[in-house]
């Protein structure tokens, strides 16, 4: 078997033991691996309709076949789980090198189940595992979990070896807001999973280990990937503005397509945009790149924050962090968006969902909607003090993570103004303005794991034109298009690669490093198939976990209320006209459901899940 | 004579040289063990480091480099493959790893996929 190790370690918490399983070939021809052997294991093994903190929720981590190969971008490790936050499944990209070292281990995937009764941590080196009673890490920040547990090993060299996937206090404390994090990265679209792994009482898994994974055709293998390492040198995209800035460098185009959101989606037009352009962050930041498991872009940029409220080590700012921890809550100080984002890795809270829920409440006071008494705490929109405040206390203080910590459909809701919150399916949106981008607001309303654009990448040609340019304001082909990109994240999570590549080269210039790498004669169709395959699984855990037709829309301000300012002033989002169209090419019925022969068709033969019967 | 120069400030510790070595000297077999460079991270720097001689007895005394603000174990960027750590040993068999300047020319295989000017083929 190649880039498979074919083996799953499964770990019953509650009965604090463990076994070695072996995968069943054909599922991994069928899902591949990564998130689609996560979806297909979770849809067969759990109830969708469950309370996702209960004990029998499932959290998977999974590797894919292409992890730890040097194929490039080969690092992501998908964690797959009913998320806390919104009642659909999350599937989470975590970067780094905890997922190919978890193949180094010999395992494509760990299934945890059931809850330990005091905290411990998965302890993985190669067959020897553990686990370990973790009392005293409770309550540590995540870069503190990962340093304590190195040092404390006996093997003194071993730490250098050992890679960690944590949740900080924000996930012991059930915030649903949380996330899981390795090496200071959060886990990309892991709103709602780190409470999922604080339920559990699991403080962190760490692995090491010292097997290989077989690559099929080597020659053929490593000459694909000198290829592609020139292609992507040679693409303006991936070879200067990202290996440079990171997604930072998406800022000041999002702005002029009048995208990036201000004061929670209020508008797109807003002064400053120079305190938060590329100059500014080199000038705020000593950037050094970093780079995921054998990725050439190197796109993470990690940096120091040496400020007289805060000194941390970790990420220097991202687009992501940039939109929702600054600019939609009104902040254009890239100091402190680089501190707040350092305190979300820290505390392990989602910035996207943890951003959301600030800019919501900072609506909702704008308003007069709420007061500093209601929530025993000031939030305005602009104070960077209100923004580092309420990330730290939604995080460790029961109260604040019991209000704020549940995230802004909660918080809106509970105020009274439902429509403040500016997300869907339960989970805030990344910042990009459907007004704006047609295609990523149908995917927004789409997703299966929440509106994250790092689950379609439509603004590589809304935005950047990289394929063919596309006007971002029309909804006329928009539907295919989304499609595509959806179902192209859902093989390459399942490979276990990374999107941003698909900057600089086709998705088509992948296969030939799958099928040399796997031993296989896969054509980009075929891969594609297994996309739409698992996308439409991953539809049908959400249906039965209750979401229906009424799941997939955007909040009315983008459908009511055009943007009043900047280059897309006086657009809305044309969902209702786009959807009924991406339905169809999908192959659903009008209320969206996929239909079973449409299931059959994709080789989604047990689609009942046995769910029918009870 | 070619050498190999790294740049400790370019590494981005991506790895790809670690399988790049490793895909190289066992055919089908990706596994960073048994590569003969390793990255190592001490502080805000990776070390690349490609495997030395073989010595069958660790160093008596032990060196402590300090450089700006941060002190290093010389024994972790040090080449050889020696019994007081465990890399440059393959795991299963104690075999010891050296670099032997491989891969086609113009490059060695870690050269080549190493993107970010950390490595680099010199001539002198
Ligand atoms: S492009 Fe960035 S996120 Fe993707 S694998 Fe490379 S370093 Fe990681
Ligand atoms: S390939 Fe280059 S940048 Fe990556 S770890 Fe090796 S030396 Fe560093
Ligand atoms: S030159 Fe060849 S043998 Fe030496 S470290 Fe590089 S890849 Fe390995």
């Amino acid at each position: 078997m190649y880039g498979h190790t074919g083996r799953c370690l499964r770990v019953n918490l509650s009965r604090n033991d463990y076994q070695i399983e072996t995968l069943p070939q054909e599922l991994m021809e069928q899902y591949l691996g990564g998130r689609g052997l996560g979806v297909k294991v979770l849809f067969d093994e759990i109830d969708p309709r469950l309370d996702p903190l209960s004990e029998d929720n499932k959290l998977i981590f999974a590797s894919g076949p292409l992890v730890g190969t040097g194929a490039v971008t080969g690092a992501s490790c998908n964690v797959v789980t009913k998320s806390a936050l919104s009642q659909t499944i999350a599937s989470a990209k975590l970067r780094g090198h905890f997922g190919a070292e978890l193949k180094f281990a010999g395992f494509d995937m760990i299934i945890v189940e059931g809850k330990a009764e005091r905290p411990v941590i998965l302890s993985i080196a190669d067959d020897k595992i553990a686990i370990q009673p973790s009392l005293e890490y409770w309550g540590r920040t995540t870069s503190e979990t990962e340093a304590m547990f190195r040092a404390a090993l006996a093997d003194k060299w071993a730490g250098r070896e050992t890679y960690l996937v944590s949740i900080g206090p924000a996930g012991e404390n059930l915030a649903a807001v949380a996330n899981v994090v390795t090496d200071g990265f959060l886990a990309v679209g892991g709103a709602g999973i780190g409470a999922v792994m604080g339920s559990k009482n699991l403080k962190a898994i760490a692995v090491k280990g010292n097997r290989s994974v077989l690559v099929a055709d080597t020659s053929r293998f490593v000459q694909v990937i000198t290829t592609i390492i020139n292609k992507l040198n040679s693409a303006p995209l991936t070879s200067q503005s990202m290996s440079v800035w990171g997604s930072a460098f998406l800022v000041r185009l999002c702005y002029e397509k009048g995208a990036v959101p201000f004061k929670n989606f209020q508008t797109t037009s807003f002064e400053g945009l120079r305190h938060v352009g590329t100059e500014a962050l080199a000038s705020a930041f000593p950037l050094r790149s970093r780079g995921c498991f054998s990725c050439p872009i190197a796109c993470i940029k990690k940096s120091d924050v040496q400020d007289s409220r805060f000194k941390g080590k970790g990420m220097a700012p991202t687009y992501l962090a940039i939109g929702a921890l600054g600019l939609n809550c009104g902040i254009t100080d890239l100091t402190t968006v680089g501190m707040a984002n350092i305190i979300c890795a820290e505390m392990g809270l989602d910035p996207i969902a943890a951003g959301g829920a600030v800019a919501t409440v900072m609506e909702l006071a704008e308003k007069g909607l709420v007061s500093k008494e209601a929530l025993k705490i000031d939030m305005r929109f602009g104070e960077t003090d209100h923004l580092v405040t309420a990330l730290t206390l939604m995080a460790t203080k029961k109260g604040h993570v019991r209000r704020i910590g549940r995230g802004a459909k909660a918080l809106a809701e509970e105020f009274g103004a439902p429509e403040l919150f500016m997300g869907v399916k339960g989970i805030s949106m990344a910042p990009f303005d459907p007004r704006a981008l047609q295609g990523m607001g149908l995917h927004f309303a789409t997703s299966n794991c929440g509106p994250h654009h790092l689950y379609a990448y439509t603004f590589i040609d809304e935005l950047l034109n990289v394929h063919e340019p596309v006007d971002p304001a029309t909804t006329e082909g928009k539907p295919a298009l989304v499609k595509t990109y959806q179902d192209t994240t859902a093989v390459t999570d399942s490979l276990g690669l990374c999107n941003w590549p698909l900057m600089g080269l086709k998705f088509k210039n992948f296969v030939p490093m799958v099928n040399s790498c796997l031993g296989t004669r896969l054509a980009a169709d075929d891969l594609l198939l297994i996309g739409e395959r698992i996308w439409n699984l991953e539809r049908l855990f959400n249906q039965t976990a209750g979401l229906g037709v009424s799941d997939d829309i955007l909040p009315g301000r983008f459908i009511d209320e055009p943007l009043p300012a900047g280059p897309a002033q006086g657009q809305v989002a044309g969902i209702k006209e786009m959807l009924p169209e991406y339905y169809r090419l999908r192959g659903w019925d009008e209320s969206g459901t996929p239909p079973r022969d449409r299931l059959q068709a994709l080789g989604i033969e047990d689609s009942t899940n046995g769910q029918d019967q009870d | 004579m070619a050498r190999i120069k790294i740049d400790h400030s370019r590494c981005t510790g991506c790895r790809h040289c670690e399988i790049a070595c490793s895909l190289n000297h066992v055919a089908g077999t990706a596994n960073p063990r048994r590569a003969r460079i390793r990255v190592f991270k001490e502080g805000s720097t990776y070390f690349p480091t490609i495997a030395g001689p073989f010595v069958d007895a660790a160093c008596t005394s032990k060196i402590d480099v300090v450089l700006g603000d941060q002190t290093y174990n010389m024994c972790l960027v040090c080449r050889a493959s020696c019994p007081e750590k465990p890399f440059f040993i393959e795991a299963e068999t104690g075999f010891p790893l050296k670099c032997d300047f491989c891969g086609i020319p113009p490059s060695p295989s870690c050269v080549r996929w190493c993107n970010s000017g950390a490595l680099e083929l010199i001539e002198d």
